[in-house]
């Protein structure tokens, strides 16, 4: 690799791969946002706790065998029940920890909010230990080369995953009547109660998509990073919730843009500034207050509520 | 709307609040081994990080101590003591926590802590406590300044930066024959300060230093600075992180990565755990550690009693020997006096699990550092700097 182009394709890649990753997160916090004007700073803790799921089934597999012979398969299955583990979890919290408080001013419903993410996080200490949990690896195959550029399935697969999610998410938003009750209760939900929706069925649901991809997104960190730690919600949760809000919070393309964004300038700055590798949270964050500054609503916030989750 | 993202924005400060003032609730344990009431209990302490990034070292730590209560237990406990008793105290590698940490211990009366794992605690602790008359002694600290402030009762059992750069440099130029090096650190105290004495020492050698780059704590992505490494294609690419697991997500992307430099990181990286995680991506890797001889019958003794807690970590053996030096040199003085026990503290010369345990003047054991390597999922200790031959 000794040029620039390829060492700058390869800083893209680096980028897209990370800022996937904080979109699949800021997607939980946005539609939480969108509907109850809640920053749920749980949902780190449920990305975490998506990563544990997920590598407690596995080591399970691993264990029975199914593991060597239908490995696809065994990630599949404990995708899919991280996602309903972690969507039932968020469900619960929201019936603990928020329900009583709607009513309450915001800061209590907020307070509520961080409480629960330290509960959960000395939780998941306890439960599953200090030490990381290690991911099985060498599923994916070895990375292949494009031109100097090294890519790996996974970062493929992540990409991949962000987009249909993506695709799906608005999907069924836009384009369902789940979607139009979440959308109704999100804009008022008095009024859509006495047009008959069920509002809290809404809100729980909400929660419970919101935690599914975080789930996802828990699990997709585990095999790429090869491990799982208890604490490892706190900073990507940080950083995917400067994502939400960059892109304009309770808009859904807009946290997913808001996630690119991030990833890319974290990365960006490492790469070009001379010893950027510790400045580049400051950047990112810089970018965040600057666009707040002049776009306080974000880059895709409106101020008409309709086009919120 | 405007109102909103204010609240959004005040939410972020809120958060990044938790971020630097994130510390785990203060972990008390208090733990009797057998009683009879009729003799005094002997209280010791261990400070350790609990809770938090550290916490697999500081659970090791506390379980090392653990090991060596029961173990002098089994020998009949010591004389003029019914009991020993273990006040095991958290840091979460915070000074401040440490100092509390330390005037709770005082409060109870202890006799001696063993810790801390984090310099950065170790020193504003054992500033609290010597002036009480309580021995501190480290199992894994190894600032130099933590023996160079004229402290009475300030003890080591692990090695010094000031030993281990030297060491992982005379590897550099012996044994690899580098002529360039890449340094990261993740920005802690002692991260940094030992990436810069490997920087310092490496120029002396005429080593050329490509770059010294850092990353964040916390994070799990170093694909950028990775591709760095990539493109300025050094001969050693050296890490010093504050602990095994950022180490293993460090080798397993720089492998991914393609980089083929000979990778070297330090004491806090060792252990167990940076295999388990980064399996074979960590192979061929090699480490700078303080030397122990696990065939030794001390050694044994030290590893079946830390069965019963867990796996033995790169700082149990010295956790335990830190311990015993303080419960064999309150049985040669047969008293908890702390000036005897000072004293019979200097005379100490025993074989311990880690090491032959025999303190200097300053309170420090003497580093032994060698190179390890991984080799086939086990980290085998591979050259020594004092002869500059393998093992």
């Amino acid at each position: 690799m000794d040029n620039a182009f390829t060492f700058f394709a390869q800083q893209m890649l680096n980028g897209l791969t990370l800022g996937g990753l904080y979109a699949l997160i800021a997607l939980g916090y946005t539609m939480v946002y969108g509907i109850i004007q809640l920053i749920n700073f749980a949902h780190g803790e449920f990305f975490a706790a998506g990563g544990y799921m997920g590598v407690i089934l596995l080591s399970y597999m691993a264990g029975a065998g199914y593991m060597d012979t239908h490995p696809w398969l065994c990630i599949g299955f404990s995708l899919v029940l991280s996602m309903l583990y972690c969507a039932m979890l968020a469900m619960a919290v929201e019936k603990v920890a928020y329900k009583p408080l709607r009513h309450s001013s915001r800061l209590s419903v907020l307070l509520s909010a961080l409480g629960m993410s330290i509960f959960l996080q000395n939780a998941l200490m306890l439960t599953q230990g200090v030490y990381d949990k290690a991911y099985p690896g060498g599923i994916f195959g070895a990375p292949f080369e494009i031109g100097g550029v090294i890519v790996n399935y996974m970062q493929l697969l992540i990409l991949a995953l962000t987009a249909g999610l993506l695709v799906a998410l608005n999907f069924l938003v836009f384009k369902t009547r789940v979607g139009r009750a979440m959308r109704a209760t999100a804009q008022d939900k008095v009024m859509s109660a006495l047009v008959g929706i069920n509002s809290n069925r809404v809100i729980s649901l909400t929660f419970a998509i919101g935690a599914g991809l975080a789930a996802a997104a828990g699990i997709m960190v585990g095999f790429y990073y090869g491990s799982v730690r208890f604490e490892m919600g706190f900073v990507p949760g940080i950083k995917a919730f400067a994502a939400a809000v960059l892109g304009g919070i309770g808009n859904i393309t807009g946290a997913m843009i808001g996630g690119f964004i991030i990833g890319m300038v974290e990365i960006m700055a490492a790469a070009y500034i001379p010893y950027g590798g510790e400045y580049k949270d400051v950047c990112a964050f810089i970018i965040l207050i600057a666009v707040l500054y002049f776009r306080p609503t974000g880059i895709m916030g409106e101020n008409v509520d309709d086009t919120r989750v | 709307m405007k109102r909103i993202s204010l609240l959004a924005l005040f939410g972020l400060l809120l958060s990044g609040l938790l971020l630097a003032g994130c510390g785990g609730e203060e972990n008390k344990a208090e733990e009797t081994a057998g009683a009879e009431q009729a003799l005094p209990v002997l209280k010791i302490g261990s400070i350790s990080p609990l809770t938090g990034p550290y916490s697999a070292d500081g659970n090791d730590i506390a379980n090392g101590v653990r090991a060596a209560i029961d173990v002098v237990m089994a020998q009949g406990g010591i004389e003029g003591f019914s009991d020993i008793r273990l006040f095991a105290e958290d840091t979460a590698c915070d000074p401040k926590q440490a100092v509390a940490a330390a005037n709770k211990l005082i409060s109870e009366e202890v006799v001696g802590v063993v810790g801390a794992y984090c310099s950065s605690s170790t020193i504003p602790a054992s500033a609290t406590l010597d002036p009480e008359g309580i021995f501190t002694i480290t199992p894994g600290s190894t600032s130099p300044k933590v023996t160079e402030r004229g402290l009475q009762y300030m003890f080591r059992i692990c090695g010094r930066d000031d030993h281990q750069a030297p060491a992982a440099v005379k590897f550099m130029t012996d044994y690899l024959d580098a002529k360039t090096i890449f340094i990261v650190d993740d920005k802690t105290t002692y991260s940094q300060g030992l990436a810069e004495e490997v920087s310092m020492n490496c120029e002396k050698v005429g080593i050329q230093v490509l770059a010294h780059d850092h990353v964040n704590q916390g994070d799990k992505d170093y694909s950028a600075v990775l591709t760095k490494v990539r493109q300025a294609n050094p001969d050693v690419f050296y890490i010093s992180l504050q602990n095994s697991a950022t180490g293993a997500l460090m080798l397993l992307q720089a492998k991914r990565m393609g980089i083929e430099a000979q990778c070297m990181g330090q004491d806090a990286v060792f252990h167990p755990q940076l295999i388990e995680i980064a399996k074979e991506a960590s192979e061929g890797a090699c480490l700078t550690f303080g030397y122990t001889d696990t065939s030794t019958d001390t050694y044994k003794v030290f590893q079946e009693a830390n069965a019963k807690y867990g796996q033995v970590g790169a700082y149990s053996a010295y956790a335990y020997d830190s311990a015993m030096s303080l419960f064999n040199a309150i049985r040669a003085a047969g008293s908890t006096d702390p000036a005897k026990v000072r004293a019979a503290m200097m005379e100490l010369d025993f074989q311990g699990a880690s090491k032959r345990v025999k303190f200097q003047p300053n309170g420090d054991s003497g580093s032994d550092y060698v190179v390890f390597k991984v080799i086939e999922g086990q980290l085998v200790p591979f050259w020594n700097p004092r002869t500059g031959e393998l093992f």
